[in-house]
C-alpha cells in the first residue's frame, strides 16, 4: 500500500482526480458529508411519511399517496438503515473523522490515502445500492433497520424478495467501507502523529473516533457471518436462521445486536467528542477532568461489548441471561454519566458565548441526558419488559441518536465550517436553524415518550384501531406538526450552508482562537495540510491559563524557559 | 550477514517438519480406536499447536511488540466471549 | 519521505514513524483482528449448533478427510514457500523470492482445485448447501475461506508480477512481501482449525 509520506506534494491539476477520485482527506471528508446530507433528505421524507401516516392515518399522504401496511413497514425500515448506516456513520465518522484526524495530529494525510478514496466510494456504492433496492419488484426490505430473522429470511412473510437481497448488500458494502476507513483511522492516529503528539495530547475527538473505529472494527465480524448466513438462507436454501430446517431466530437477534448495540457507541462516541471540542472553545475553560474523560471513553468502548442482550428482554432468550446484562447496561451508564458531568463542568462557570456551534453543542447535551435517563428504564429487565416494543423506545433511542448525529454533527459543521471552506457562516441564520432544530425535536418526542408508556405499539402503521389509545392521538398529531416544523427549520441551513460557500466572509485561520492544531493551518488548509509538519508543546485545551495575557495557548507554542524570578 | 539468513531458513523448513507431523499425529489420532472425546481434546489440542506454531514464527509474533499482541487477542477474547454467551439460548434450548 | 526536525525535546521526527511499527504492519493486523471475528462468529456458532443438535455424525461421515488432510498439507506447505521468499526477499536474493512466490501462488491453486474436487464429488452424491444443517455450514465455511484463498493467491501473483519486473525491490514496496504473508499465514491458520472441525469432529 502507498502511503501518505511516498506522496507527490502537489494537488492533482486535473478535475477527477481532484475533486471525484481525490485521495485528499479533507475532499473525502466533504465527500462523505455531501453523501450523508443526501441520504439525510430520504431519511426525512421516510420520517415524514411515517409522522403523517401516524397522525392522519386516514388521509393521503401530500406528495406520497396512501400507504398500506406492507408500504409502511418498508418505509420504516428504509428510514431506519439509511438514518444509522448512511446518515450518522458518514457524517461522524466518515466526514469528521477524515477531516479531523489527520489535521489535529499533525499528519499531511491519512495512512493509506488510496484506501481511503476507496472506502468512499465503497459506502457510495453501498447508498446507490440501497436507493435502488426500493425500486425493485417486490418493493424494498420490510423487514425493519434490524432485520430480525425469519421476517427477513423467509420471502413468505413480507412479500420482498430483490429488496431484501440488495438491503444485505448495501450493508455488506457499508461495513466493508467502514472497517476500510477504521484501519486507516488507527494507523493514522497510532503512527503519524506529529512531533510531541502523544496520546495524552490527543484531543478528545481524536480520541473518541479511533474507540469509535476500534469498536466497530471489532463487533461487525459476527454480523457480516450473520448477514452471510441469511443471504444463504435466501439464496442456497440453507436453514441457519429457520427453526423449520433445524436453525435458530435467535441466533440472528444475537449477532446483530453484538454489533447493533456497540454501534450506537460507534456514533454517539464521535457526536460526544464534537461537543466536547466545541465546549472549551466557547467557554473559555479547558476540558474538565481530561483523562478521565479518555479513560471514560475506554471504558464505555469496552463494556459496550458486553451489553447487547438488552435489546433482547422480551425475544425469548435464556432469561438467565437477563440480570447479568441489565447490570452490565447500568454499568455502562457510569462511563457516560462520568461524560456528561464532565460537560458540565467544563461549561460550569466559564464565559461563555452562545455561538451557533456552542449553542448546538449544548443542546445535544441537553437532550442526550434525556436519553441516557431514559435508557436506565430500558436497560432494567423489569421495566423493558412493560416498555418494549412501545413508543417510549422510539423516542428513547431518537433522543440519544439525534442529539450526538445531528446536535453534535451541527455543531461540528457550524465550528469547522470555516476550516472546510474558508468562510465564515451565517450566524443568525444559525441560530434560526438551532432553535427550530431545539423546539422542535423537544416537541416530536416528549409526546412519544407518552404514547408510549399509555402503550402505544411501535412498528403498526393504523394505531386507530386500538380504542384505549384514542384518548393519545392528539399527542401523535402534536409530533406530527412539529416534525413539519423541523423540517421548515432546516431550510435556513441549506440556504446558509450553500450560501455562505460564496457569500460568506472570509474566515480567518483561526476565527475562535482555538489551540488544538487544525487551527494552527490556513483557513482552509493547503494541500499537504500543513507548510512545516507543526511540532507539538502542550495539552490541547491550555485556555485561561492564570497569568497569560491571552485566554488561549496553542498547542505550538514552546513552553518559555524557566526563569527563576525573585519573589516579591 | 548470509549464514544468519541461511540458519533462519532451516528455523523455517524446521518449523514446517514440525507441522507436518502434527498433522501426522493429528490423522493418526483420528483413525486409530480412541475413544471419540479425548481423541477430540487431542485433534484440537493439536491443531492449537500448530496454530501458535504458524502465529509464533511464521507471523513473527515472538519478535512483535505489545500493540501488535493487543490486536491480535483481543479479537480472540471477544470470539470466545460472544460463544460463551449464546451458550445457553443455542445448547441448552434444544 | 522523512522530515527531520530535530528540537530540545523530540528526537529526530520521520513522518509516519510514530510507534515505529511500519504502518503496513499496523494496518494488516487490524485487518486481521476484524476477519478473527468473522470468522470466530461463524465457527462459534457451528460449534454451538453442532453440540446442541448431538453432533451431526450422520451428516458429518460423509465429508473426504483424505482428502481434506492433504488439503492441510498443501496449505501448510505454501506458508513455508511465503515466508521462505519473505527470507529470500530480505537477503537480496530476488530471483528465489520470485520462485517461491510462484511456488505459494501455485500451491494456493493446488489447494483450490482439491477443494473444487471434493464440492463436486459431494454435489454429486446430493449433498449441497440445503442438506442438513452441517451441510450448511460446512460449505459456507470452506466458502468463505476459499474466497479468502482467491483473495491470497491474487495479492500473491501480483507480487510475484512485481517481483518478476524488479518494481517490488524497492525500500517501501518489499515490506507488502510482509504483509501479504501475514495474511497468507492467517488464511494457514483458520484452515487448521477449519479441518479438524469440520472433517475430524
Amino acid at each position: 500500500m502507498e502511503t501518505a509520506a511516498e506522496q507527490h506534494h502537489e494537488a492533482p491539476a486535473g478535475f477527477v482526480r481532484r475533486y471525484i477520485f481525490s485521495t485528499d482527506h479533507k475532499v473525502i471528508a466533504k465527500q462523505y458529508m455531501i453523501l450523508s446530507l443526501t441520504m439525510a433528505l430520504i431519511g426525512g421524507f421516510t420520517a415524514y411519511l411515517i409522522r403523517w401516516q401516524l397522525a392522519w392515518p386516514e388521509t393521503d399522504i401530500p406528495g406520497w399517496g396512501p400507504i398500506g401496511p406492507d408500504n409502511y413497514n418498508a418505509i420504516i425500515t428504509m428510514h431506519g438503515t439509511v438514518m444509522v448506516f448512511f446518515v450518522a456513520m458518514p457524517f461522524l465518522l466518515g466526514a469528521f473523522g477524515n477531516y479531523l484526524i489527520p489535521l489535529m495530529i499533525g499528519a499531511r494525510d491519512m495512512a493509506f490515502p488510496r484506501l481511503n478514496m476507496m472506502s468512499f466510494w465503497t459506502v457510495f456504492t453501498a447508498s446507490v445500492v440501497l436507493t435502488i433496492s426500493m425500486f425493485v419488484p417486490g418493493g424494498p426490505a420490510a423487514a425493519g433497520w434490524t432485520g430480525y430473522a425469519p421476517l427477513s429470511d423467509n420471502p413468505i412473510y413480507t412479500g420482498v424478495t430483490w429488496g431484501q437481497n440488495l438491503w444485505i448488500l448495501a450493508l455488506a458494502l457499508e461495513f466493508g467501507s467502514f472497517l476500510m476507513g477504521g484501519i486507516n483511522f488507527l494507523t493514522t492516529a497510532l503512527n503519524m502523529r506529529a512531533p510531541g503528539m502523544t496520546l495524552w495530547r490527543l484531543p478528545l475527538v481524536v480520541w473518541m473516533e479511533l474507540t469509535a473505529a476500534v469498536v466497530f472494527l471489532l463487533s461487525v465480524g459476527p454480523l457480516i457471518a450473520g448477514a452471510l448466513m441469511l443471504l444463504a438462507d435466501r439464496t442456497l436454501g440453507t436453514g441457519f436462521f429457520r427453526p423449520d430446517r433445524g436453525g435458530d431466530p435467535l441466533l440472528w437477534e444475537h449477532l446483530f445486536w453484538f454489533f447493533g448495540h456497540p454501534e450506537v457507541y460507534v456514533v454517539a462516541l464521535p457526536g460526544f467528542g464534537i461537543m466536547l471540542e466545541v465546549m472549551p472553545v466557547f467557554a473559555r475553560k479547558p476540558i474538565f477532568g481530561y483523562r478521565t474523560m479518555v479513560w471514560s471513553t475506554i471504558a464505555a468502548g469496552l463494556l459496550s461489548f458486553i451489553v447487547w442482550a438488552h435489546h433482547m428482554f422480551v425475544s425469548g432468550m435464556d432469561p438467565r441471561l437477563a440480570t447479568p446484562f441489565s447490570v452490565t447496561t447500568i454499568l455502562i451508564s457510569v462511563p457516560f454519566a462520568l461524560l456528561v458531568f464532565s460537560m458540565i463542568a467544563t461549561v460550569w462557570g466559564g464565559s461563555i458565548t452562545l455561538t451557533t456551534p456552542m449553542l448546538f453543542a449544548l443542546g445535544g447535551l441537553a437532550t442526550f441526558i434525556i436519553g441516557g435517563v431514559t435508557g436506565i428504564f430500558l436497560g432494567s429487565a423489569t421495566t423493558d419488559i412493560f416498555l418494549h416494543g412501545t413508543y417510549f423506545v422510539v423516542a428513547h433511542f431518537h433522543y440519544t441518536l439525534f442529539p450526538v448525529t445531528f446536535f453534535g454533527g451541527f455543531a461540528g459543521l457550524y465550528y469547522w465550517y470555516p476550516k472546510m471552506f474558508g468562510r465564515m457562516m451565517n450566524e443568525t441564520l444559525g441560530k434560526i436553524h438551532f432553535w427550530f432544530t431545539f423546539v422542535f425535536f423537544n416537541a416530536i418526542f416528549i409526546p412519544l415518550f407518552a404514547v408510549g408508556t399509555h402503550g402505544s405499539p411501535r412498528r403498526i402503521y393504523e394505531l386507530s384501531s386500538y380504542t384505549y389509545l384514542q384518548p393519545f392521538q392528539y399527542l401523535h398529531v402534536i409530533a406530527t406538526y412539529a416534525t413539519i416544523g423541523l423540517f421548515i427549520g432546516q431550510l435556513p441551513f441549506i440556504v446558509n450552508f450553500i450560501g455562505s460557500m460564496v457569500r460568506g466572509k472570509r474566515a480567518a485561520d483561526n476565527p475562535w482562537d482555538a489551540n488544538t492544531l487544525e487551527w494552527a493551518t490556513t483557513s482552509p488548509p493547503p494541500h499537504e495540510n500543513f507548510e512545516h509538519i507543526p511540532v507539538v508543546y502542550r495539552d490541547p485545551y491550555e485556555y485561561s491559563v492564570p497569568g497569560e495575557n491571552e485566554d488561549w495557548i496553542p498547542q505550538t507554542r514552546p513552553e518559555p524557559q524557566i526563569v527563576y524570578a525573585a519573589a516579591d | 550477514m548470509m549464514s544468519t539468513i541461511e540458519n533462519h531458513d532451516r528455523e523455517y523448513i524446521m518449523i514446517w517438519v514440525w507441522l507436518v507431523l502434527l498433522l501426522g499425529a493429528g490423522m493418526m489420532v483420528f483413525t486409530l480406536p480412541i475413544a471419540r472425546m479425548p481423541a477430540l481434546a487431542l485433534i484440537f489440542g493439536i491443531a492449537a499447536v500448530k496454530a501458535t506454531l504458524v502465529l509464533r514464527d511464521y507471523m513473527h509474533l515472538r519478535s512483535e511488540r505489545m500493540l501488535v499482541y493487543a490486536i491480535a487477542f483481543v479479537p480472540v477474547i471477544l470470539a470466545l466471549g460472544l460463544a460463551l454467551v449464546l451458550i445457553p439460548d443455542i445448547v441448552y434450548r434444544h | 519521505m522523512s522530515v527531520g526536525i530535530e528540537t530540545a525535546s523530540h528526537k529526530a521526527y520521520t513522518e509516519g514513524e510514530t510507534t515505529g511499527i511500519p504502518m503496513g504492519k499496523i494496518g494488516i493486523w487490524w485487518f486481521l483482528a476484524s476477519e478473527v471475528m468473522v470468522f470466530g462468529g461463524l465457527i462459534g456458532a457451528y460449534v454451538l449448533f453442532r453440540i446442541a443438535n448431538g453432533g451431526w455424525a450422520d451428516q458429518a461421515e460423509h465429508v473426504n478427510w483424505r482428502l481434506g488432510a492433504i488439503n492441510t498439507l498443501v496449505l501448510v506447505t505454501s506458508s513455508l514457500t511465503m515466508i521462505l521468499a519473505l527470507s529470500a526477499g530480505r537477503s537480496g536474493r530476488h530471483q528465489r523470492a520470485a520462485n517461491f512466490l510462484l511456488a505459494t501462488v501455485l500451491l494456493g491453486l493446488t489447494f483450490l482445485g482439491i477443494k473444487g474436487v471434493e464440492y463436486s464429488r459431494e454435489i454429486a452424491e446430493g449433498f449441497t448447501p440445503a442438506s442438513g444443517m452441517f451441510w450448511s455450514f460446512y460449505f459456507l465455511m470452506t466458502g468463505l475461506h476459499g474466497i479468502h484463498v482467491i483473495g491470497g493467491i491474487v495479492f500473491n501473483a501480483t507480487l510475484y508480477i512485481a517481483a518478476v519486473r524488479g518494481t517490488l525491490w524497492s525500500e517501501h514496496h518489499e515490506d507488502r512481501l510482509e504483509f501479504a504473508g501475514l495474511y497468507w499465514h492467517f488464511v494457514d491458520v483458520v484452515w487448521i482449525f477449519l479441518f479438524p472441525l469440520l472433517y475430524l469432529a
